[in-house]
């Protein structure tokens, strides 16, 4: 292990030094630059940890090996959490956020409704490859879990350098802005219960799983209506045995009951982003062009 | 406005002693994923419930580290009951984990 480069300020034959021979450790805290300093075994790992959790987003899966190996360069993993806000509308974006297992709402302000959703199959702060710099929406961790992120000033220095991820964004940025206009419509014209059903399968479909937590609050936020409405809403699918619902853990029971539930907006909106290129025949995630 | 309200202590009643510990790790590198299960496992069979563990991510908190003065990761703390006592590596060295911990006595 090449250990002169580092600026060690541990004591000789100490506690730490001793670890880090016995190769027990993973990362220095430089107290002099304030940085923490990975070293190599650990590096490797967690670059190889990233490598591996970057294809589990389409997007990145997309990309042929040479423009997923230059953008991973720049792309770091990081943990998101319940609540936590990545965008305010307004305010320039500092981060693109490739999802791996989380889900992101989107909605215009803090009471508004949800105005979109992104999961696997997308990314956060796309604005950047449409030229803007500052997000219209605000961007709302609705699903705890993993993402690749990449900061606005690489994301602009590479992306003009990857034409397949300028093919993928555009055509994803189309998608996102079908869903969009979809769920407005949708938002308008649908009874709650079916919004409700559809929501839960499109919450379900991006984090890959057929159990999530949410609370009856963000629930009523994200449909625009009252706590009280969405009780009435997820009483009925609850009595019908669609789903369960239990201190904020909802399951989904019955798939295809609450597909039939759900508004026909469920089967418009993308993750079939792919059905709308003439040249893709099957639904599901985005593939290789 | 809610009032305190003092309730006597049983006399003769056990006092149970929770051990505080801070963990502070690079989330998902080796020594820091082992160091987590080391740790989990001399909980789960010393401390049980009597134990508070939190676990720090250096990479995504480093001012709490540097405010902490720890040097390297993975570092267990104890930060109570006193005294304080630190441990660094992947804490496969049960021993002395149970040393800093203050259990030496119990290991079998």
């Amino acid at each position: 292990m090449r250990l002169k480069n580092l600026p060690l300020r541990l004591a000789k034959g100490g506690p730490e030094q001793q670890a880090i021979e016995a190769g027990e450790i993973d990362a220095i805290i430089d107290h002099a630059s304030s940085n923490v300093i990975l070293l190599p075994a650990a590096r490797r790992a967690l670059q190889e940890a990233a490598h591996e959790a970057s294809k589990a987003n389409s997007l990145l899966a997309a990309l042929p090996p040479a423009e997923h190996q230059r953008l991973l360069a720049g792309l770091e993993p990081v943990t998101l959490k319940f609540g936590e806000v990545l965008q305010e509308p307004g305010v320039p974006i500092r981060y693109v956020y490739f999802p791996v297992d989380c889900a992101i709402s989107l909605v215009t302000t803090i009471e508004g409704p949800e105005v979109g959703l992104v999961g696997y199959e997308g990314a956060v702060g796309i604005s950047l490859a449409l030229g803007v710099d500052v997000s219209s929406v605000r961007a709302l961790v609705q699903a705890t879990g993993t993402a690749m992120r990449m900061t606005a000033a690489h994301f602009d220095k590479t992306f003009h350098q990857c034409p397949a991820l300028q093919r993928e964004l555009y055509r994803y940025a189309d998608a996102k802005l079908a869903m969009a206009r979809q769920i407005v419509a949708c938002n308008c014209f649908h009874a709650v219960e079916a919004r409700l059903a559809r929501w839960l399968l499109m919450t379900s479909d991006r984090v890959r799983s057929e159990e999530f937590f949410l609370t009856q609050a963000f629930l009523a936020e994200m449909l625009g209506v009252r706590r009280a409405t969405v009780n009435e809403a997820a009483g009925p699918l609850q009595r019908r045995k669609l789903i369960t619902y239990t201190h904020g853990r909802i399951r989904i029971v019955d798939r295809k009951g609450l597909e039939a539930t759900a508004c026909g907006c469920y089967t418009r909106i993308a993750l079939n982003a792919p059905l709308r290129r003439s040249s893709s025949a099957s639904p599901g995630l985005a593939s290789s062009p | 406005m809610s009032r305190r309200q003092h309730k006597p202590r049983a006399r003769g009643a056990p006092v149970t002693t929770v051990v505080v510990l801070r963990l502070y790790i690079v989330g998902g590198a080796p020594n820091s994923v082992q160091a987590i299960a080391n740790l989990e496992a001399i909980c789960r069979e010393y401390l049980k419930d009597g134990h508070k563990l939190e676990v720090v991510d250096v990479l995504e908190h480093p001012r709490r580290a540097l405010a902490d003065g720890v040097l390297v990761t993975p570092s267990l703390a104890k930060l109570s009951p006193l005294p304080a006592a630190n441990v660094v590596g992947n804490l496969s060295d049960k021993a002395k984990v149970l040393l800093a911990l203050g259990l030496k006595g119990k290991v079998q």
